[in-house]
């Protein structure tokens, strides 16, 4: 063994063996008594205030109103929460029926103007109420166009026998629909 | 049923040092009844005593931390499910006390070793390991010994080398990890040790 490690342990030795007395235990063990008496008087003087201040609520009838009452006041806001409820499920409809609207808003000034005759009660802003030359030769190339394709969709139809009777009998299907309404 | 659990057995070179304290005792305390809870400050003051006196070096402190400890016990009783755990749970609340000690006096430094207690440990050591030291002794020799340790360290050195215990209980004790515990200890040890041969011819 080392002669430092010998010393450390001497020394160290020397320290454990030496246990540090206490020599006042009694007024340890009196200090800590009086200090947990001090919090426990502290606690029930507070126990004693709340007793005052909310002791009403152990009286029976005190009590059985207190319980009607709460059970009224929790049917009324189960009630009230019903109603909230249904009327937001009302405005919810309505919102999606505006959004609906909104997502067949017209891409160019030609299209807004036939909507708008189309639907009359449909408004919607404009700039300017008159139509230019150029506005209304694109209507016209839309409208040859429109015929073009309606015209091949004629010649489409009569070279096909078996769609033309499927179609009139789609248009018949219709039109009862429409009747029946 | 009646437990009774041996708390502290620890055999410490012949000196052997056991407290008794039955869970039952326990039981009787959280149920609020302060003649059984004279009873157990009598059982647990001495030891809680002795290492917050060796941490700290001064009576008055070591008293306070003692005093405020058995509060904590008597608030907290609640949570002690076995007696076994009653051993761990008073050292780590001896101890985070003492810290909150060490933490205040870091801010006012009070206590200063002098050169005189070489000699003293010189006188002691020559007498060999039989000789006894007085509480003043004690302090002024730690004092010395650690006044360059950290306080981890110091509370490693003081549970490990004077108190006898072994790296898992002050694991859970100062709350730090068993590598923690035995390179704090290894540090002090060589402070210590670099100490004594530099002083003590």
């Amino acid at each position: 063994m080392k002669p430092e490690k010998r010393k450390y342990d001497k020394i160290v030795e020397m320290l454990r063996t030496s246990k540090p007395t206490l020599n006042s235990a009694e007024e340890i063990e009196r200090e800590v008594i009086r200090r947990i008496e001090n919090t426990s008087s502290m606690k029930s003087g507070l126990t004693e205030m709340l007793g005052f201040l909310f002791g009403w609520v152990y009286i029976g009838w005190v009590r059985r109103s207190l319980i009607t009452a709460s059970i009224v006041l929790v049917m009324i806001f189960v009630y009230q929460q019903g109603m909230i409820l249904k009327r937001i499920d009302v405005i919810s409809r309505q919102t999606i029926v505006s959004s609906r609207e909104s997502e067949i808003s017209p891409s160019n000034e030609i299209e807004r103007i036939l909507m708008n005759y189309r639907n009359p009660l449909r408004k919607f802003p404009s700039k300017n109420t008159t139509i230019s030359e150029k506005q209304m030769q694109e209507l016209l190339e839309y409208v040859k166009e429109l015929q073009l394709k309606y015209k091949d969709l004629e010649d489409l139809i009569e070279g096909d026998p078996e769609l033309k009777s499927m179609i009139e009998r789609k248009l018949r299907d219709i039109n009862n629909t429409k009747s029946n309404l | 049923m009646f437990f009774t659990l041996l708390l502290i057995k620890r055999l410490n070179n012949g000196i052997q040092s056991s407290i008794l304290i039955d869970l039952k005792l326990i039981e009787e305390c959280r149920g609020g009844n302060l003649n059984n809870f004279r009873k157990l400050i009598e059982l647990t003051s001495p030891f809680a005593y002795s290492v917050a006196f060796r941490m700290l070096g001064d009576d008055d402190q070591a008293k306070d931390v003692v005093q405020e400890a058995m509060v904590t016990v008597w608030k907290k009783l609640n949570r002690i499910k076995t007696a076994e755990v009653y051993k761990t749970w008073i050292y780590r609340i001896v101890v985070n006390k003492c810290y909150d000690q060490m933490r205040k006096r870091k801010r006012n430094p009070e206590f200063v070793a002098d050169g005189k207690t070489w000699e003293i440990i010189s006188n002691k050591f020559s007498e060999g390991p039989s000789a006894a030291l007085e509480n003043g002794e004690t302090t002024k020799i730690i004092a010395l010994l650690t006044e360059r340790l950290s306080a981890k360290q110091k509370v490693v050195f003081v549970l490990s080398d004077l108190e006898g215990m072994s790296n898992d209980e002050i694991t859970e004790i100062a709350g730090i990890s068993k590598s923690a515990v035995k390179a704090n200890l290894y540090h002090a040890r060589k402070n210590i040790s670099e100490k004594i041969e530099k002083y003590l011819k």
